[in-house]
């Protein structure tokens, strides 16, 4: 078939009527031959062929593409019909906006964190090597396990260990120095995850065995911002921690990790060593055709073997191996919470749906006269139908694409506030990118959205009663019982989702306002706190780093408006290590250990400078030297927990007994016993915790640790601290010649960046919350006032015959408040089956918490009577006279 | 909306229509008029051409390309618009035909059959 037969059609039917004409002359002629007079002769002629007009519209249809048409004319229709009505075309844009707007702001988060898949090729055969247990399973390992698994050749094609940048590496020369993260990986790691070079190379085995050298390879971002994208940069050498590295390579753009490195250094693994502390990840990629399965069931021999091997000091009694996919294992238990979310945002779509239909059957019935004429004039239910649903997706797309643009600068602007810790995301959320998903899932959901709003108002439209119709005078009879009990139906349903909405907001914010009453152990206010990497040879004795924290802390002293100082690797609220301990004369039974707990160093003015309350026993001072006797602070849970009747005060521990070398020291007398703090989180329990003087560390442990953490500062002023930051990071600079420092907090930051996940569940369940309400409102209002405007006469009549205003005030209230009422009720049933899936957000707050389902119907209510208030205070101004002459 | 059209009596059958004017015109060009009439008097009048048909059918051969068509003067001397046979036109007379002999073949068969 060829597209000719739609083309030119209005010249293509001029042809065909002087071709008909032509027909008609010869058939004259045929019949004048036969010796007809000439009227007759054209009148027969005529009468033969028919109607012209018939043939051409048959011929035109023929040209025609019905379906296209129709639809075409219909839209132009419906475009004109929205533009007469611009008040109700606008409400219902802007509540489908909404409605979308909120649906395309949390599909473009799932869809960048949980759809998308991760950027190296055959992401699927990337797996996370983890540790399981009875408690659950962790990433995490050390060069023993590295090397069973780098064995298992028969599941995994490579096998590479990484960090997540630990402590961080100063980068010296130039104009400032600057705190990178280096990420440090084993040579396969590059092949392993396919990334792209775009100078030089990667590392060698050799380069990342001890003693090979000091090489980095450069990510694109800092080869354009520090290095300016000189090409010449590889094979140059740059200053580290003061040490020289020879540049040799650069890798592309698009090679995205988790969390983002600036460089990459090899891990040069002394692969003896028997060191037992987890200090890295290792991920591998499946050989083709392994299963995940197959992979575990190799795994669980890998872990009998290493147990054989080195006891059950490496690998727990009931401990093992297993892979899972490493987008599974970098998403973590960020999927659920979407997923709540999204359906939380399903409710928004349904109310804005319940709407609009209700806005579109108040419009249908005011079109009733319309629409019985145009029934009457041939149009059939089906072209009615049609009509109306081509009207609905009109509204439904341009509410769709106000919502695409809302939706998706909301969700910037959100996670740009509030980024909830939530990962893929990017910096600020710059990762959510408009893509073709959210593009597709924005239009199939307008689409779907129009026909739902759309459809039940149509059908019932198209159903008008002709006569009846066409004989009324005046637009009065509209509002027919089956139109109202629709109508009262989709109030209902608002009002319960909008309650059961706004009940999940409740419960947010009393978790949120909850967390925010902890008690989190110590004084946050006025207190700031920084990371200085201490990478380089002076910081792998124990000498070197006290030397710098003595220097330091003696230098903020001097600035003015500093209080106090001191130094950690680790803060509260933050969290840090964790290790085990003996308690020395204590049986064990038969665990290798008593347990294990929280683990410090800090300088001796810790807890002075946090305001950390010292309960009972001494503080750490500067005495607390390596030539000392070895001493320990517990906190108050670990007391609890360990010491329940004793006094922990007459006791010693040894920390990390068989935690490997750097851990070989002697035991600690218990000093002293301070107040908890929250490290795992304000809606956590404090842990049992240890602290020791970090002078007192043996020189491998210190080595270690400024591997794995930086270190640390914490300044105590007496005004906001902000101002201080310029003046405290030259003083460090000074005492530690020439260290940067990085991550600069104050205190009541870092707090608020642990709540953030909490932090940003509730502002997202709030703006839903409220949106339902309001649209909520927004219904029962349009429901009421419809309603008084089409029962003028109705009430116009009982005022006449002697209802007070009051009366009709009151018989109004009370028919918008029943279906507030129905609303509520159903709303709370609903609330109650469904909080439960918000049980793992809260903090304090039971899922049925009494005070939010007391408070929040209330509420609901309230805002419900004030919707109703304004159609029925109109009700009462109804004028008899006019509402009895409109007959 | 197309409107369902009641099939019209007396109507020759859509595609017999198409292949009796591809025949008509194998003997050289000519307009509607005189195809009409041609396959009438050849038929013996026993084919009455639904007039109303016919120039429908003629768009749709012309767009399939079987036929091409031209305006030119009549020998009424009157302007008409004259319809020529394409080459692919004369192929699908050829397998129109034979389709029509196949069939009437078998149709005669059962009706043979049946009467005997």
């Amino acid at each position: 078939m060829s597209l000719h037969r739609f083309t030119h059609r209005t010249r293509k039917d001029k042809d065909l009527a002087d071709e008909i004409e032509s027909h008609l002359a010869h058939e004259q002629d045929t019949n004048t031959a036969r010796g007809l007079p000439e009227e007759e002769a054209r009148r027969q002629a005529r009468l033969r062929f028919g109607n012209p007009r018939v043939t051409r519209e048959r011929v035109w249809r023929y040209r025609s593409l019905p379906w296209i048409e129709d639809g075409w004319r219909d839209l132009r229709f419906a475009l004109r019909s929205l533009a007469k009505t611009p008040g109700f075309t606008l409400i219902a844009i802007i509540v489908i906006a909404v409605g979308i707007g909120v649906n395309t702001a949390v599909f473009s988060v799932i869809n960048t964190v949980l759809l998308k898949p991760l950027t190296y090729p055959d992401p699927q055969s990337l797996m996370q090597l983890m540790n399981t247990g009875p408690q659950g399973s962790f990433p995490g390992a050390n060069i023993p396990k590295f090397n069973i698994w780098h064995q298992q050749t028969a599941i995994f094609e490579k096998v590479a260990g990484y960090d997540f940048g630990g402590a961080g590496i100063n980068l010296i020369g130039g104009d400032h120095p600057q705190q990178v993260q280096g990420i440090h990986v084993t040579a396969d790691y590059f092949s392993m995850f396919g990334a792209p070079v775009i100078a030089g190379r990667t590392f060698t085995a050799e380069e990342d065995s001890p003693h090979g050298g000091r090489v980095l390879v450069l990510s694109y971002a800092l080869w354009k911002s520090r290095f300016g994208g000189n090409p010449k940069i590889v094979g140059s050498t740059i200053q580290l921690d003061g040490e020289p590295y020879l540049v040799v390579g650069v890798i592309g753009r698009s090679f995205v990790t988790e969390p983002p490195g600036d460089l990459w250094l090899p891990f040069q693994f002394d692969l003896t060593s028997q060191d037992m502390a987890h200090y890295f990840t290792v991920a591998a990629r499946l050989k083709p055709g392994i299963t995940q399965q197959q992979a575990n069931t190799q795994l669980k021999l890998a872990a009998d073997q290493l147990r054989r091997i080195y006891g059950s000091n490496a690998i727990p009694p009931q401990g093992g191996f297993s892979v899972v996919p490493l987008q599974e294992s970098i998403i973590g238990d960020t999927r659920f919470p979407l997923l709540v979310l999204l359906g939380a945002v399903g409710f928004v779509l349904l109310i804005a749906c319940a709407n609009v239909a209700n806005l579109l059957l108040a419009r249908a019935s005011a079109r009733n006269r319309e629409l019985a004429t145009r029934s009457a004039l041939g149009a059939g239910r089906g072209q009615i139908i049609r009509q109306l649903l081509i009207e609905s997706l009109t509204l439904s797309l341009s509410g769709g694409l106000l919502g695409l643009v809302l939706g998706f600068a909301g969700v910037r602007l959100l996670l740009s506030i509030s980024p909830g810790g939530i990962p893929r995301l990017g910096e600020d959320g710059s990762a959510v990118a408009l893509d073709l998903n959210i593009l597709l899932f924005t239009l199939g959901l307008s689409v779907l959205t129009g026909i739902l709003f759309g459809l039940a108002p149509a059908i019932s439209a198209s159903r008008p009663n002709l006569s009846a119709t066409l004989n009324e005078n005046g637009n009065r009879s509209g509002v027919g019982f089956r139109h109202s009990k629709l109508r009262s139906a989709l109030v209902i349903s608002e009002m319960a989702l909008a309650l059961i909405l706004v009940i999940g907001a409740s419960l947010l914010i009393r978790t949120f306002l909850k967390l925010q009453a902890v008690d989190p152990g110590f004084d946050m206010h006025n207190v700031l706190t920084m990371a200085m990497s201490l990478s380089g040879n002076r910081f792998q004795k124990t000498a070197g780093v006290t030397q710098i924290i003595h220097d330091g802390a003696d230098r903020l002293k001097a600035v003015p408006g500093v209080i106090d100082a001191a130094a950690g690797n680790g803060l509260p609220l933050q969290g840090g290590f964790g290790m085990v301990f003996d308690i020395l004369g204590r049986p064990k039974g038969n665990t290798p250990f008593t347990g294990g707990a929280g683990f410090y160093s800090i300088s001796w003015s810790y807890f002075n400078t946090l305001k950390i309350p010292l309960l009972r026993g001494r503080n750490f001072t500067e005495q607390d030297n390596d030539s000392a006797p070895g001493v320990a602070i517990i906190n108050e849970a670990m007391a609890r927990h360990y010491w329940p009747k004793g006094n922990p005060l007459n006791d010693r521990i040894q920390i990390g007994p068989g935690a490997g070398p750097a851990f070989a020291e002697s035991s600690r007398q218990i000093v002293g016993i301070v107040g908890d703090t929250h490290d795992g989180g304000l809606n956590r329990d404090p842990f049992p915790t240890m602290y020791i003087p970090l002078a007192q560390m043996p020189d491998a442990e210190t080595a270690l640790n400024s591997r794995v953490s930086p270190l640390w500062w914490i300044v105590r002023s007496t005004a906001d601290p902000h101002s201080l930051v310029t003046p405290i990071s030259v003083a460090l600079r000074e005492a530690s010649g020439g260290l940067p420092v990085a991550h600069i907090r104050t205190m009541d930051e870092i707090e608020v960046r642990t709540t953030s996940r909490q932090r940003f569940n509730m502002l997202l369940l709030t703006i839903f919350g409220a949106s339902g309400l309001f649209m909520a409102a927004i219904g029962v209002y349009g429901v009421m006032a419809y309603s008084v405007q089409q029962r003028t006469q109705e009430l116009g009549i009982r005022m006449a015959l002697g209802a007070q205003a009051s009366n009709l005030r009151n018989m109004v209230i009370g028919q918008g408040m029943a279906l507030t009422l129905m609303g509520v009720a159903i709303g709370i049933g609903g609330a109650f089956g469904l909080t439960r899936f918000l049980a793992s957000f809260l903090f304090g707050v039971k899922v049925w918490d009494p005070f939010v389902f007391i408070v929040t119907p209330l509420l609901l209510t309230v805002v419900a009577l004030i919707a109703i208030w304004i159609p029925a205070i109109r009700a009462t101004r109804v004028d008899p006279m006019t509402a009895l002459r409109l007959e | 909306m197309v409107l369902k059209r009641p099939p019209e009596a007396g109507d020759i059958l859509q595609g017999t229509l198409d292949m009796l004017i591809l025949r008509t015109l194998v003997m050289g060009p000519a307009h509607g008029h005189t195809i009409a009439q041609v396959i009438e008097h050849t038929s013996e009048n026993a084919l009455e051409v639904e007039q109303g048909s016919l120039y429908p059918a003629l768009h749709r051969l012309e767009d399939r390309g079987w036929l091409t068509s031209e305006w030119g003067l009549s020998e009424n001397n009157r302007r008409a618009k004259f319809y020529r046979l394409t080459a692919r036109g004369r192929k699908e007379l050829g397998a129109a035909t034979g389709r029509w002999r196949k069939m009437t073949r078998a149709i005669g068969l059962i009706l043979g059959e049946s009467n005997e």
